[in-house]
């Protein structure tokens, strides 16, 4: 495939296999006891999969649980390393993967942003400029000056979301977490992707919902054992998804 | 390997908080707070010239500060690599979550307990002066000395780190090795007082040659021994470009192995 700088993510070829380990042995002393004697399977979570995103395009991954979608989402991130295949990045990634990953307990919120900007990759200064709106989108009022051990499960995701989608990345990877916070919350959540949608950015995300695929995304894969079922046009991929799905329950085989 | 102290540096921002992180949660909630970087040593020194120039007297002029000049580097060196042996395999889950160099983890432990060493000598200099201990121009050639030390450090923290990651008993198996070395590492006692048919061999231990510049530099005012340094710089740089091309082979499955 020819490289093109049009493209932020170019994935060529891509291959996952994981080793499903029926006793896993991690100690120095079972591996050299039961070197080679153990008991492992093959498992591939991506096949061939070759993916272009076009820079400013949003994409949505979907499919059934186990489909291999956040598989390929770190791999993307660089989280996993592919087993064949090459995956080309172009531009500065922030991951959604799980929100407030790498906050320290004990620190501040507004220590934490710190923290967690820095994580993705950010300097001071980047994030300086930042910080006033990543702390009114967080909502959190004075509470942004406690420890985050007393933060509440919705303010502590709350603070992860504002800050990786503050950070002014050019990739954002958001994994299954639109369904954060209350209604009001989610509402401002959808509106930020559209605002960064606005301003070009690259979007992939994942989701079992093929309404939020029809409504967020340029383009859509639909994933399924790990192969690519369909790619194209996101309408179209979430009606052929919808009616796969519609026909799996009338057949009760969900 | 360029690439990767590129990325290094790139996210030289995360390094840098994941050290502060270190230094501060360390005394976080204690009333002394970072004073407690230097009330240790300060407590150690006190301690070691109460014991061993009233209970246990050793013949060595000024013996504590024979020890303490000699410890510190040591708890550097060992305390870095304990602490660092596990800092993959407790951040498991940020590994797994977001992508950054991980050779920051082990990196910022080296790098914060290099802190608390260069800190401790704000006692270490003052208790120079208090024992009437020669400061000499030998002096000039700590950074040197340190330099070495710390690219030790880091190449061993950073091939324990990730051998821990695949065999996990092994930060057990390091503590036990790292008390072990202790004794056989010329820092409670001289290198002279080691027999002399076995003498070589605590020569074959790179750290030997190390304490003992560090005392040379401070306890005995002299310059180290420039040749045996210059090999050791030399042989340790490699040790430290082996180490980031073994990290980064081994880095990249740690998502899944952890």
């Amino acid at each position: 495939m020819k490289s093109s700088s049009k493209n932020a993510v170019e994935i060529t070829d891509l291959w996952k296999k994981f080793y499903i380990y029926h006793d896993k042995v991690n100690s120095l002393k079972d591996r050299v006891i039961f070197w080679h004697r153990q008991r492992r399977d093959e498992f591939w979570a991506l096949r061939n999969i070759n993916l272009v995103v076009p820079k400013g395009k949003t994409v949505g991954l979907i499919g059934r649980n186990g489909s291999g979608k956040s598989t390929l989402l770190k791999i993307i991130s660089r989280i996993l390393y592919p087993t064949k295949g090459t995956v080309s990045v172009k531009g500065r990634i922030s991951t959604l993967l799980e929100l407030g990953a790498g906050f320290h307990p004990d620190f501040t919120g507004r220590e934490n942003i710190y923290l967690n900007a820095s994580i993705l990759g950010f300097t001071r200064k980047e994030i300086q400029q930042r910080l006033e709106d990543i702390i009114s989108f967080a909502e959190l009022g004075s509470f942004i000056d406690n420890p985050v051990r007393n933060y509440s499960s919705g303010m502590y995701t709350r603070l992860g979301f504002s800050v990786a989608v503050h950070v002014d990345p050019d990739i954002l990877l958001i994994d299954e977490v639109l369904s954060i916070g209350d209604l009001a919350f989610q509402e401002k959540c959808l509106a930020r992707i559209r605002t960064l949608q606005k301003q070009n950015k690259t979007i992939i995300f994942v989701t079992h919902a093929p309404g939020q695929i029809e409504d967020l995304c340029d383009l859509a894969v639909w994933l399924d054992k790990g192969e690519m079922r369909a790619a194209g046009s996101a309408g179209e991929v979430a009606r052929e998804y919808i009616s796969f799905m519609d026909n799996l329950s009338r057949h009760g085989q969900c | 390997m360029w690439h990767q102290i590129r990325e290094v540096y790139f996210y030289r921002e995360m390094l840098k908080n994941l050290v502060s992180k270190e230094l501060r949660a360390r005394y976080k909630g204690s009333v002394l707070g970072f004073l407690w970087t230097f009330f240790n040593p300060l407590l150690m020194l006190i301690v070691y010239s109460v014991v061993f120039s009233f209970i246990m007297r050793i013949e060595t002029e000024n013996y504590a500060m024979f020890l303490f000049v000699a410890l510190l580097p040591w708890n550097f060196l060992s305390s870095s690599i304990m602490q660092g042996a596990a800092s993959l395999v407790q951040n498991g889950s940020l590994i797994k979550k977001i992508y950054f160099p991980r050779e920051i983890l082990p990196l910022s432990i080296v790098i914060a307990n290099l802190i608390n060493y260069l800190l401790s000598l704000f006692i270490l200099i003052p208790a120079l002066i208090f024992f009437k201990i020669k400061i000499t121009p030998a002096i000039l050639s700590f950074p040197i000395v340190l330099f070495t030390m710390v690219l030790l450090v880091m190449s061993l923290t950073l091939l324990i780190s990730i051998a821990n990651v695949y065999f996990r008993d092994l930060e057990h198996i390091v503590s036990i090795l790292i008390t072990a070395w202790f004794f056989l590492t010329p820092v409670l006692y001289s290198s002279e007082y080691i027999p002399e048919s076995v003498r070589s061999y605590f020569y074959i231990n790179p750290v030997t040659h190390l304490i003992e510049a560090f005392r040379s530099v401070f306890y005995e005012g002299a310059w180290p021994q420039w040749a045996t340094l210059g090999y050791l710089t030399l042989g340790v740089a490699v040790l430290f470009l082996i180490s980031l091309i073994t990290f980064n082979c081994l880095q990249k499955a740690v998502a899944e192995e952890i």
